[in-house]
């Protein structure tokens, strides 16, 4: 070292170690951190104040909710944080899980309202279960006839598909629509949980009890329903989406029996949030004046800013969801399979490979804007589809996410350990069987993680809709792909152009903060899912 | 499972089973190969609409004049007003991006305990998933008047706050990224700097920083991209009439409100043009200059980050 003098001294040789010049340059990087996130969050807070107007309300009702809803659930987080952070994961969970699936819910319902009708639905059941009949029966019969039965599982289904929906829907007698709901969904749904449940304790009366309990409970709306002001079709919409996935967890936080105490807190907030409505109607406080309320959710777009709503886009958006659901994933979780699972290393193949995933990474990069012209170009004017309809919209933000939805499910199949593989193959399973079998099941919680984030990044993608034209109004909600449609921020970037204060302040902060609402439900979900992952390896 | 009895042939490999297995492993290349057709749709479709535009607009006026106005579907098309209106935004982005960035990413990577970054990370994914027109609201609605309320002459829409909600925009992506960089720096290199007498600041800057210089360089040029191709901020807030840039007043520019070339496009579908037309043409050539842009930014992002990298065991 004595002969090297070209690297200087050694540090601090000058003898003058400077605590101030570390402190200030990590407060400055501290505070660089900050700026972002606290400048954003006070506009976010300054939208949230526009949309709900909490001051608008009597102080009376600040006060009543203050008391029965803040404090207690301020104690309980401050409980949490403190003493029991497993209670507060678990408080985390119990409280976003009946959002989220309330949620998932309202977006069932929109489905069946507007998009399939439960008809359709259950016509469509009846066909797929024919279809798997004949499937498992053909493979009892013909054990080793490995084409011939190939075949058979993709001919039978479409063949199914194409002809018994209709034969059904035609068919003189249909039951009425709560019984046809209960065939098609609750029974399926019913079906799924008992054998999730058998298999996670490999115990068929566990499973048998569980299917069983989902079943009667949803059944049980057929009288009950009306008693407490819902429709049977609502009841058993709520049992199947939003009280199976809740029992199932608080279940199984019970049974574990670590961090039971954070059950209490969603307990919490229902209470308060009841015991806050009863006092105030009570003593006659008035609520706020809030821009996002039940009205805004239901109603249609209007010029005047008290009347206008939010519906058709909300329906718009969740059926570009579907047609996004159906088209991109698929296709993406195919292609990180094969990149992942098949490509070759080496060879002019493995170049092309490399290629492949060069282009994918820089797809990643391409600007929205130009994948709405590209949607325009290849859907519309080559494809013949017509211009702002559903169909195209998700066609289009598909082809936008697809990078997305690549790059994330090859990080998690890449994630599965070799070791698992290596067994499969060992045993003597084929390619295919071990992707099927050990590593897409592996990789799944990975898999949906990435999917929901890519799905939140096409709910607000608004560019490429006024591309393909999207209309700036829709006031009845789409009833068919084929139809035209406006998405959530496509009717938010038409309100902007309003000079109206009211709609600049008000009906556009309430159409932000939806579209905010859901996305973080949605962000939390994945990013929940992942935590849960990462701690199981 | 248990139940079923287990003589089955393992070494069993029949015809049907071969064919089968090809068939997907060919299905999934098709997946794959999908995402190289969209790359070859978006040059053809877009060079082909681009060639009948310069059909009907000659390519010596798009690419010297200075003077972009759309009539009806006619107009002149210079693309210089646009793209200065782009550049402004890149470049006043990148100002407020990039040392943001990197000193978010220098505070996540050296200083930051694991709680803080348990915090700060999912904080910054947050912001990196909140949709863009979002944005264009919060800077049209909330920005743009706190900016006249400090003081500074800007009009309704304008270029100076759209530019600022672009930087706030691309800022996890220079943080996140950057960060990867210095995470990656290998801790033996930290433990010699501290071993030489160095401070935490001396090793951050000294060591730090340079051993990652490569990926930084990559994250500034991908969130440049990003901001390039940035549609709906720019739609929303800076508004939609082309300004060329003004040499003499070069600061003016910001206070008043430009068309960067995204929302020309924007401009051209959502007008009343007839298909076929210029105007509408004109989306198609803009589109391609941005593709062509973006996708070079990207390559040389990826060239960089690989060609410069340190190499560590």
């Amino acid at each position: 070292m004595a002969t090297d003098q070209r690297t200087g001294d050694w540090y601090g040789t000058d003898e003058a170690v400077s605590r101030l010049r570390g402190q200030a340059f990590k407060s400055l990087c501290l505070g660089a951190t900050l700026l972002a996130l606290v400048s954003v969050f006070v506009l976010l807070l300054y939208v949230a104040n526009d949309a709900f107007r909490p001051l608008s309300a009597d102080i009376g009702w600040l006060l009543t909710f203050a008391a029965s809803l803040l404090l207690p659930t301020l104690g309980a987080t401050g409980y949490y944080y403190t003493r029991d952070a497993r209670a507060g994961e678990t408080a985390a969970i119990a409280l976003g899980l009946p959002v989220v699936s309330l949620l998932l819910t309202g977006g069932v319902f929109i489905t069946l309202e507007h998009i399939v009708t439960v008809y359709q639905w259950a016509s469509i059941v009846v066909a797929l279960a024919i279809a798997a009949a004949v499937v498992f029966a053909h493979g009892r019969v013909r054990t080793s006839a490995d084409l011939e039965r190939f075949i058979v599982l993709v001919a039978v289904p479409i063949a199914a598909l194409v002809l018994i929906p209709d034969l059904i829907l035609s068919l003189p007698m249909l039951p009425t629509e709560a019984l046809a709901l209960l065939g098609s969904v609750v029974v399926p749904v019913a079906v799924v949980v008992g054998w999730f449940v058998r298999r996670q304790r490999e115990n068929d009366r566990d499973g048998a009890i569980a299917a069983g309990l989902t079943l009667v409970v949803a059944a049980a709306g057929l009288g009950l329903a009306p008693v407490v002001g819902l429709s049977p079709f609502v009841w058993m919409l709520l049992v199947v989406v939003t009280a199976v996935p809740v029992g199932l967890y608080v279940e199984s936080v019970v049974r574990r029996g670590a961090g039971t105490a954070g059950l209490a807190f969603p307990v919490l907030v229902a209470g308060g949030v009841i015991v806050g409505v009863v006092v105030t109607e009570a003593l006659g406080f008035a609520g706020p004046n809030s821009w996002l309320d039940w009205g805004f959710l239901t109603d249609p777009p209007s010029r005047t800013p008290e009347d206008a709503g939010f519906y058709p886009p909300l329906v718009g958006s969740v059926m570009m969801l579907l047609v996004i659901v159906v088209s991109a994933f698929p296709v993406g979780v195919g292609a990180a399979v094969y990149l992942e699972e098949y490509a070759p290393d080496r060879g002019w193949w493995g170049r092309l490979v490399d290629l492949i995933e060069v282009n994918i990474g820089n797809l990643a990069g391409v600007p929205s804007v130009v994948y709405g012209v590209l949607g325009l170009a290849l859907f519309i004017r080559q494809g013949g589809l017509g211009s702002g309809t559903a169909l195209v919209g998700g066609f289009t933000v598909s082809l936008l996410i697809l990078p997305i939805v690549i790059i994330s499910s090859q990080e998690a199949i890449s994630a599965v350990p070799d070791s698992m593989r290596e067994a499969s193959y060992g045993m003597g399973a084929t390619r295919w069987q071990t992707v099927r079998n050990v590593v897409l099941p592996e990789a799944l919680p990975g898999i949906m993680t990435g999917n929901i984030l890519a799905m939140g990044r096409a709910i607000g993608e608004t560019a490429p809709l006024l591309i393909i034209g999207a209309p700036a109004v829709v006031r009845i909600a789409p009833d068919s792909f084929t139809s035209k449609f406006s998405a959530m921020p496509r009717q938010i970037y038409t309100w902007s152009s309003e000079i109206d204060a009211a709609f600049q302040h008000g009906v556009l902060a309430a159409g932000v903060m939806t579209l905010l609402v859901v996305l973080l439900l949605m962000n939390g979900a994945a990013i929940i899912i992942r935590n849960k992952y990462q701690r199981r390896d | 499972m248990s139940e079923r009895s287990i003589d089955v042939d393992l070494t069993r490999s029949s015809s049907g089973q071969v064919v089968k297995e090809r068939i997907y492993k060919w299905l999934l290349f098709a997946c794959a190969a999908l995402t190289v057709f969209v790359t070859v749709a978006i040059i053809y479709t877009l060079a082909r609409d681009a060639i009948t535009f310069f059909d009907l607009v000659p390519a010596a006026e798009f690419f010297t004049e200075t003077e972009w106005f759309v009539r009806g579907d006619g107009g002149n098309f210079g693309v210089w007003p646009l793209v200065s209106a782009t550049l402004i935004i890149t470049v006043v982005s990148a100002m407020v991006a990039v040392p943001t960035g990197v000193a978010a990413a220098v505070y996540l990577s050296e200083y930051a305990t694991d709680r803080m970054r348990s915090v700060l990370k999912p904080a910054l994914e947050i912001l990196a998933g909140i949709p863009t027109v979002v944005y264009g609201y919060l800077a049209l609605v909330y920005l743009t008047p706190a900016l006249q309320a400090i003081g500074i002459p800007v009009g309704t829409f304008n270029l100076l706050s759209a530019s600022i909600m672009v930087g706030i925009m691309i800022i996890p992506m220079v943080s996140s990224l950057s960060e990867d960089a210095m995470s990656s720096v290998p801790d033996s290199l930290r433990q010699a700097g501290y071993g030489m007498g160095a401070t935490k600041y001396e090793v951050s800057t000294g060591i730090v920083i340079p051993a990652a210089i490569s990926g930084i360089f990559s994250s500034f040029i991908l969130a440049l991209s990003r901001a390039i191709g940035e549609t709906m901020i720019v739609v929303m807030a800076a508004g939609l009439r082309p300004r060329m840039f003004n040499f003499s007043n070069p600061l003016n520019n910001l206070l008043s409100s430009g068309q960067p070339m995204t929302a020309g496009m924007v401009n051209a579908v959502t007008s009343d043009a007839t298909g076929g037309s210029a105007t509408y043409l004109s989306m198609f050539a803009l589109g391609l200059t941005l593709f062509v842009i973006t996708f070079a930014m990207n390559l040389a992002s990826d060239f960089v980050a690989a060609r410069y990298q340190e190499e560590y065991q």
